[in-house]
């Protein structure tokens, strides 16, 4: 798409930046370069990714590759039944030299968490993370402990119907800006994957592309990204849509409404526009949107799952526009 | 029982658009009366479950014993039983009710026959209404007998019905509709009605909740609307000039309002003009061969021993002038060479109360505007409603110019004339009577005795003409014939009208212009030139004007003596009466009088074609009525495409406009999303793609319109890229924080238009342009908004009616 008018040198940077970024993590997943934008998008946005897919399909993979592909510390952490909340936060623990309390932190300390099947852990242990993840900070024995910036949780997560899983209530989906699911990758990908991981794991080849100081740059770019008043209103009409969609027995939450306008802004500044169009709107609504949303009786007697219901009112809602002058 | 009403209802009100064609309310007392007969009988029936054939009858016996007790009671049987009298008394009553209407033009006094017409003819209408609503169970062909109702003022007043009086009528056939829908609705349950929702709007409105409170309220809101456009449409639309199918006659012996025509003192009113210090232009004309004539206006018939008068013209329907020629001139006959004129007059708007048109005697046929007739016997032709003020017209005449022999052998027996023209009172002084016999002396034949009378009062007399004198009673007469002989065209023309009935010509007084004087091309009638003169009676030849009158500048300036008063000597010397071949066949120029023939009437129409009587496009022709209807149509159907050039050019001129870069932040946020040009693009562009049937989803974006149309349309690189810019523009306009520079668009929409056309087919291109979708689609919403409005007062009147029943 031609655009005519001068994109802001911060935003140019931006672009090339999350291009070398999307480049780096695409030489390791080949053919999902959806989710590989959506998760930079979630990167920018400061919001935290859910990955939702089968077993095998390489949803650790995309983690591990954008955190390798930032120069920044990633902890990885397995979901289990028996993982415990300070696990996840950290402990005090008594030093016998110094004899005190010495705060351990957990590996929530990153900048990149990567969670594996959050959904195997209690929910005791998921309400630790996801506080993290909303507050930006750690309370362990009184004590509070800042969070990095930027701080991002991957989480993957198996679909609700496997065994031995604890499916996250609406209310903790509802702290993840976007889900994803990664699909099966396309035959040709699926044969070069062969191909490339046939030796050695790419992981190991990836160098990091972009510094933490560089990113913290990048997310107060997208901060300055332009909402016009009728893009913000078109964001709460289609959330107000998901509210009153006989379909939906809940809607979106006004913190997804925020969310929303947030990854629109990076998903603009990552298409190097300085402005939000309702076009960003439309393609993040249904990641942005359709994981919190719970469908009726009756849409889901007729098997009618959120996404599509989302994209009926995306059909549905007019955009916004100002017609006469 | 609700129906029942509801037809009563509807007839009523629709007989209510009858008012403007009576005078009094009588007939609406009666209406009342019939409708509540004819729903009591309903209600009797209804209760009885009679089926619809015995209904019926019942109806028509209540409405029958109805207009017995009001209409005769007297001979009824203990005030209702109908007898044998009643019924001929109603039966009569009837008869003079038809005359009358057939007599009198709206309004008609509204006396007991007509009264009893029109009750009955409104009680049959509600038999008729109440037997398809409530019988049938076929209300909308109720509004049938309806119409027919409402038609009677439509068709008979020239002017259009009141509007409050159709709302009524109309009104009155919603609510039978609603009614009858009710009664439908109601065999199966309670209704439950889900309101007109926009199918646009995103999902039901917050707190939206199914409405059953208005059962009705779809009908009525398509009532309204319907009545709504009906009377406004018209209003907007260019005016055609209604055509009466039928009407009511004029005369009679009325009460002189309205219905019949005033008849003025013709004699009181020309010698005021005559003595007019500066005189006026009364009218103008110009005639084909160029020679002046007299134009009368009113013929005075009846003599009283004082004075002459005038019987009350009687205007029949048929002999308006739109209906073509006007009846035969009477006595007219074969063997009488017609000089056949064609006269176009036009009279001054200074003119008031003339209601009689000056013509040639005798019109034969006259193009004018407005309900003209004309009176049989004398050829006056008046209007009851119209005035010739500022009126032009043409007139054809076929005078008659009669030789001398021929008026000689006019038979003395005559046919066909009113004895009133020979009328004479009885105590007529005998001096008077000498006097014509001793003139008339030694004349052979009437025409020999007029042509004498008019010689007594011009030459041989000595008579001087002189505005001085007064008086017309017949000691005025005798006092002007054998004492004072001075006086103006008044007397003379009474006078000689006078001796020539002693004589036994029948003769009548003619009143109006003289030719007037020629200036520039045209003959100019002034005040000056009122007259009047006698029209002696020759049968075969009909009514010729005489001119006792002195002229000249010692006499009336601009009589004339018509020629064939003065016969040449040879004439009188020879008076030998003519053999019937010289008079019947004898001259090739004579040409057959209509009254020969079997049908004169239809004859006329053909000899006024072949002697060049009014040119046949007077009357508009059917084809071309025709064909202005289907313009008029036409235009209206082209109504819509003009909006959208009208648009479209304003749109284009719009996209001419430049917009320089703002100046600070504060402006630029003003003026984003304000940017006329991009604005008014976009909207073209909406307009383009929705009458070419590719319209733009509300939830589509201009970047994915333009990725839908190359894509879809397989657009070419060039439009391609023409429509991806003025989407970027439209995007950066609506949404990006300022603009930027925005190229002109116009070529860009130009290059879309065109990949566009080309994508559908002729007919569809065809379509957008005369009929465009887009047009229709914003005439569409106006619509709705109308609807929307109705919608909320209906909201309005149901939440306070919600109010009340809480209270």
């Amino acid at each position: 798409m031609a655009v005519t008018h001068d994109v802001p040198d911060q935003l140019g940077e931006l672009v090339t930046t999350a291009h070398r970024i999307r480049e780096a993590i695409e030489s390791v997943i080949e053919g999902k370069g959806d989710a590989v934008r959506l998760t930079l998008t979630v990167l920018l946005a400061e919001g935290h990714l859910l990955i939702e897919d089968v077993p095998g399909v390489g949803k650790t993979m995309l983690a591990k590759a954008l955190a390798r592909s930032i120069d920044c510390p990633v902890r990885r952490v397995q979901f289990t039944p028996d993982l415990l909340p300070s696990d996840i936060t950290g402990v005090s623990a008594y030093n016998q030299q110094t004899r005190e309390f010495e705060f351990k932190p957990g590996p929530v300390f990153a900048n990149i968490v990567v969670g594996d099947e959050i959904n195997r852990a209690s929910p005791k242990t998921q309400s630790a993370l996801l506080e993290c993840m909303e507050e930006r900070q750690v309370t362990v024995d009184g004590r509070t402990y800042q969070l990095d910036a930027p701080f991002m949780v991957i989480a993957t997560q198996n679909p609700i119907e496997m065994e031995g899983t604890y499916p996250l209530p609406e209310a903790q989906r509802d702290r993840f800006t976007a889900r994803v699911a990664m699909g099966y990758p396309e035959p040709t990908a699926e044969l070069e994957m062969l191909d490339v991981h046939g030796g050695t794991s790419p992981l190991d080849r990836l160098k990091p592309v972009a510094t933490t100081s560089e990113v913290r740059a990048l997310i107060e770019a997208v901060r300055g990204v332009y909402v016009s008043q009728p893009v913000k209103k078109y964001a709460i009409d289609l959330v107000v849509a998901t509210r009153h969609s006989p379909d939906l027995r809940l809607g979106a939450s006004p913190r997804s409404t925020l969310q929303l306008v947030r990854a629109a802004r990076a998903h603009a500044a990552l298409s190097g526009r300085d402005y939000v169009i309702p076009d960003d709107l439309q393609e993040l609504a249904v990641p942005v949107l359709a994981h919190r949303l719970l469908p009726s009786v009756e849409a889901q007697g007729q098997r009618r799952l959120p996404e599509q219901v989302v994209t009926e009112l995306l059909r549905r809602v007019p955009v916004p526009e100002t017609r006469a002058s | 029982m609700r129906l029942s009403i509801a037809a009563a209802v509807a007839t009523f009100s629709s007989a209510i658009l009858l008012h403007p064609l009576f005078e009094g309310g009588g007939w609406f007392w009666g209406s009342l009366g019939a409708v509540v007969a004819v729903l009591l009988a309903s209600l009797i029936s209804g209760r009885l479950s009679l089926p619809p054939w015995a209904a019926l009858p019942v109806s028509v016996l209540a409405l029958g014993l109805y207009l017995n007790v009001s209409f005769a009671a007297e001979e009824a049987w203990a005030l209702f039983v109908p007898t044998t009298d009643s019924v001929l008394e109603v039966a009569r009553l009837l008869a003079t009710g038809w005359a009358d209407i057939q007599r009198y033009a709206a309004p008609v006094p509204a006396n007991e026959a007509i009264t009893l017409l029109t009750t009955g003819g409104v009680g049959l209408i509600a038999i008729v209404v109440d037997l398809f609503a409530t019988r049938l169970r076929k209300a909308a062909l109720a509004g049938l007998p309806l119409l027919a109702l409402v038609t009677v003022p439509a068709t008979i007043l020239t002017e259009p019905l009141s509007w409050p009086a159709f709302v009524i009528a109309a009104l009155g056939f919603t609510a039978l509709l609603l009614a009858d829908g009710r009664e439908r609705v109601g065999q199966w349950g309670r209704a439950v009605l889900v309101r007109r929702t926009r199918t646009t709007s995103a999902g039901p409105r917050p707190g939206a909740t199914a409405d059953t409170r208005g059962l009705s309220l779809s009908g009525k809101r398509i009532g309204f609307a319907a009545i709504a456009v009906a009377v406004t449409v018209p209003a907007l639309l260019p005016a055609m000039e209604p055509v009466s199918f039928f009407t009511f006659g004029v005369g009679g012996s009325g009460s002189g309002r309205g219905n019949s025509i005033s008849i003025p003192d013709p004699i009181a009113n020309l010698k005021g003009r005559l003595e007019l210090p500066e005189p006026r232009v009364v009218l103008t004309y110009a005639n084909s061969d160029n020679t002046p004539r007299y134009l009368r206006i009113y013929a005075l018939d009846t003599f009283d021993g004082d004075q002459f008068g005038m019987t009350q013209p009687e205007g029949a329907p048929e002999n308006r002038t739109d209906n073509g020629p006007l009846p035969p001139p009477p006595g007219l006959g074969g063997g009488v060479q017609l000089n056949n004129v064609r006269t176009s007059i036009t009279i001054s708007d200074q003119i008031t109360k003339l209601s009689f048109l000056p013509l040639p005697y005798p019109p034969r046929q006259i193009r004018v505007d407005g309900d003209w007739r004309a009176d049989v016997s004398t050829l006056m032709v008046f209007s009851t409603r119209d005035e010739a003020a500022g009126l032009e017209y043409d007139v054809a005449t076929s005078e008659p110019a009669p030789t001398a022999r021929v008026l000689d052998s006019s038979p003395t027996t005559r046919q066909g004339i009113d004895e009133r023209y020979l009328a004479l009172p009885d105590d007529l002084p005998q001096e008077i009577t000498d006097l014509a016999l001793d003139e008339t002396r030694g004349a052979r034949t009437p025409y020999q005795a007029a042509v004498r009378l008019q010689r007594f009062f011009t030459d041989t007399g000595g008579f001087a003409y002189s505005l001085r004198t007064q008086g017309h009673s017949s000691s005025a007469l005798v006092d002007f014939l054998v004492r004072s002989r001075a006086g103006y065209c008044e007397q003379f023309a009474a006078s000689m009208a006078v001796l020539a009935r002693v004589v036994g010509i029948p003769s009548r007084v003619a009143i109006g212009y003289t030719g007037g004087t020629q200036i520039g091309g045209r003959w100019t009638v002034g005040t000056n030139d009122s007259h009047a003169w006698p029209e002696l009676y020759f049968e075969g030849v009909g009514w010729l004007p005489f001119e006792p009158t002195p002229a000249g500048t010692l006499g009336q300036g601009s009589a004339r003596v018509p020629e064939y008063t003065q016969p040449r000597p040879e004439a009188t010397a020879d008076p030998s009466s003519p053999t019937p071949d010289e008079t019947t066949g004898g001259d090739s120029e004579q040409e057959a009088g209509p009254q020969n023939r079997q049908n004169p009437r239809e004859l006329d129409r053909e000899a006024l074609l072949a002697d060049g009587g009014l040119p046949p496009e007077e009357s508009t022709p059917l084809a071309a009525r025709i064909g202005i209807g289907a313009a008029a149509v036409l235009l209206v159907l082209l109504i819509p495409a003009a909006i959208r050039l009208v648009t479209r050019s304003r749109r284009i001129r719009t996209l001419g406009w430049k917009m320089s870069r703002p100046a600070d932040e504060v402006t630029a946020k003003v003026v984003a999303g304000r940017h006329p040009a991009v604005a008014a693009a976009w909207a073209e562009l909406d307009d383009a793609l929705y009458d070419y049937g590719m319209a733009r989803e509300p939830s589509e974006t201009p970047r994915r319109l333009a990725r839908r149309l190359t894509e879809q349309y397989e657009f070419p690189a060039e439009a391609a890229a023409a429509v991806t810019t003025i989407a970027s523009a439209v995007e950066r306009v609506l949404y990006a924080r300022e603009p930027g520079e925005i190229p002109p668009l116009g070529g860009e929409l130009r290059t879309v238009r065109k990949a566009l056309a080309a994508t559908v087919s002729r007919a569809r291109r065809a379509r957008a342009v005369l009929l465009p979708p887009s047009t229709m689609r914003r005439l569409r919403r106006l619509g709705e908004g109308v609807l929307d409005g109705f919608d909320r007062l209906e909201n309005i009147r149901l939440r306070r009616t919600a109010a009340q029943k809480g209270a």
